[in-house]
């Protein structure tokens, strides 16, 4: 009951911070802005990366190297350090499961039955044969993941995506890809079960374990991406706004999404969206 | 008579459709052998065993070979190429090119001369398009796709998608920016780039 509260104030603490953002972009971004802005700015909108909460967006992505920095890399190391890779594999591949009915809904929202049929099948296989979830046993089979999201849903279905956003600790988002989010954590039987039985610890500890999980396999990736970066936050918003665009666009034609990311989207830090590890789904391609 | 002379327009067309395709055909595979080859020389250039120096050195190499460098110096540069001056768009081309060969040999420092395979190619507009992956053991295939022009006679490459993401438009993305936040003026962005192959 309490998890159920806490939620729902979640929900509208979110709505309400979004009410906030959409009155600050009536229609074009930066429209009203440019109007009241001097010469070198309006010039500068051109290319305004649809980003007009930039300087607030800026602290709250320092903050978010800070907490990287001083929590999640030291503890993804460790994480790394301690188990070992068959061990972690399962931790992915368990979660990865887990995030099965929500990308399943997702195909069948978009109308994408091939891939709903996909991941029923991933799910059935995984959970059965693969213990749980804990070993990927439908992909060496053919039947690879797929990421599948509410953000993707709400962008098929023609929401506009609202100005970047980057939340505290979770990184890089916009309205429509926060919107998704919550609905993908209601919809989510995991996170459901849970809040019936009065157990947000365990929500919260899926939560972080997937955070881990993401960032031990992308710690020299970002940290080289950071080093040679001019503007890491300038690269970190392009590779984001890029990659879900990408995602949106497979999804809207047919094509396969080249580059399915694991998890729904996001991840707990700003940049961690631009994954390398990624599965293409090839037997589409070839098909094509 | 009238029939003879349909079905000669009909062979006619038909042979002329196929010599136009048998070129475009022979492109696209000539397009793939080009990244095939690439991609050997490359598991070669950024192999683990490589040493830093000589990393960098050969990846400059490739990078001024096969890659089309002033059209993608112009590209990064945006809206802002026209409002440079020569001097400025000389030195950004000589500054850039510097900063993409020791960016990417050090971003491409975790790469360990993996298997690469071509899966495939299409042409979009005037350019090629092929398709490739790189697997890696016990993790899934990255995709990379290649777009390669052709106009010069040889293949020239003008854009990467690592994983479905352009690297030529985040550069672009990333030069406005830092060029955006020194007030608009390009010499912000000369600056930050001389300094940061200096502290390289």
């Amino acid at each position: 009951m309490r998890a159920c509260h806490l939620r729902l104030t979640l929900t509208a603490a979110f709505a309400a911070a979004l009410a906030v953002a959409g009155c600050a972009v009536p229609g074009a971004p930066g429209a009203s802005l440019g109007a009241s802005l001097g010469a070198t700015q309006s010039a500068a909108l051109d290319d305004s990366f649809n980003d007009p909460l930039e300087e607030t967006n800026r602290a709250i992505f320092a903050f978010n190297q800070a907490v990287d920095q001083a929590v999640l890399i030291p503890v993804a190391k460790t994480y790394r350090t301690v188990l070992p890779p068959p061990v972690r594999q399962s931790v992915h591949d368990f979660l990865q499961n887990l995030n099965g009915p929500v990308i399943f809904g997702n195909d069948l929202l978009q109308g994408r039955f091939g891939l709903a049929a996909d991941t029923l099948g991933r799910l059935a296989i995984n959970t059965t044969l693969g213990i749980g979830g804990m070993f990927d046993v439908a992909t060496p089979i053919g039947i690879p993941h797929h990421s599948n999201d509410l953000g993707v849903t709400l962008a098929t279905w023609g929401f506009a995506e609202g100005p970047y956003v980057v939340v505290p600790v979770l990184g890089s988002s916009n309205p429509r890809d926060l919107i998704g989010k919550i609905g993908d954590s209601f919809a989510d039987p995991g996170d459901y079960v849970a809040a019936q039985h009065n157990l947000l610890w365990a929500s919260l500890a899926r939560a972080a374990v997937s955070g881990i999980d993401v960032r031990s396999r992308n710690i020299e990736n970002l940290a080289d991406i950071e080093k040679t970066a001019l503007d890491y936050y300038a690269t970190i918003r392009s590779l984001y706004r890029q990659r879900r665009a990408t995602q949106i666009r497979h999804e809207r034609s047919t094509l396969p999404n080249p580059t399915p990311v694991q998890g729904s989207d996001g991840g707990p830090l700003p940049g961690i969206s631009y994954r390398f590890a990624n599965t293409p789904q090839l037997r589409e391609v070839s098909a094509k | 008579m009238m029939r003879r002379s349909v079905l000669l327009a009909t062979l006619a067309l038909s042979l002329g459709l196929i010599c136009l395709a048998a070129p475009r055909q022979a492109l696209a595979q000539d397009a793939r052998a080009f990244v095939g080859a690439l991609g050997a020389q490359a598991i070669q250039v950024l192999g683990p065993s490589v040493p830093p120096a000589q990393r960098v050195a050969r990846f400059r190499a490739l990078f001024r070979d096969d890659f089309d460098v002033p059209n993608i110096g112009r590209f990064v540069l945006g809206r802002y190429w026209r409002v440079a001056t020569p001097q400025e768009q000389e030195e950004f081309l000589t500054l850039f090119q510097e900063y993409i060969v020791r960016a990417y040999s050090a971003r491409l420092g975790e790469y360990g001369g993996e298997p690469f395979r071509v899966t495939g190619a299409r042409p979009t507009g005037e350019e090629t398009v092929v398709t490739s992956e790189i697997v890696r053991p016990g993790g899934s295939p990255i995709q990379v796709d290649w777009y390669l022009d052709n106009r010069a006679g040889r293949y020239k490459i003008t854009d990467v998608y690592v994983a479905g993401v352009s690297m030529k438009v985040t550069q672009r993305d990333e030069f406005a920016a830092v060029i955006q936040r020194n007030g608009g003026r390009i010499e912000g962005l000369l600056a930050l780039l001389r300094q940061k192959l200096a502290a390289s």
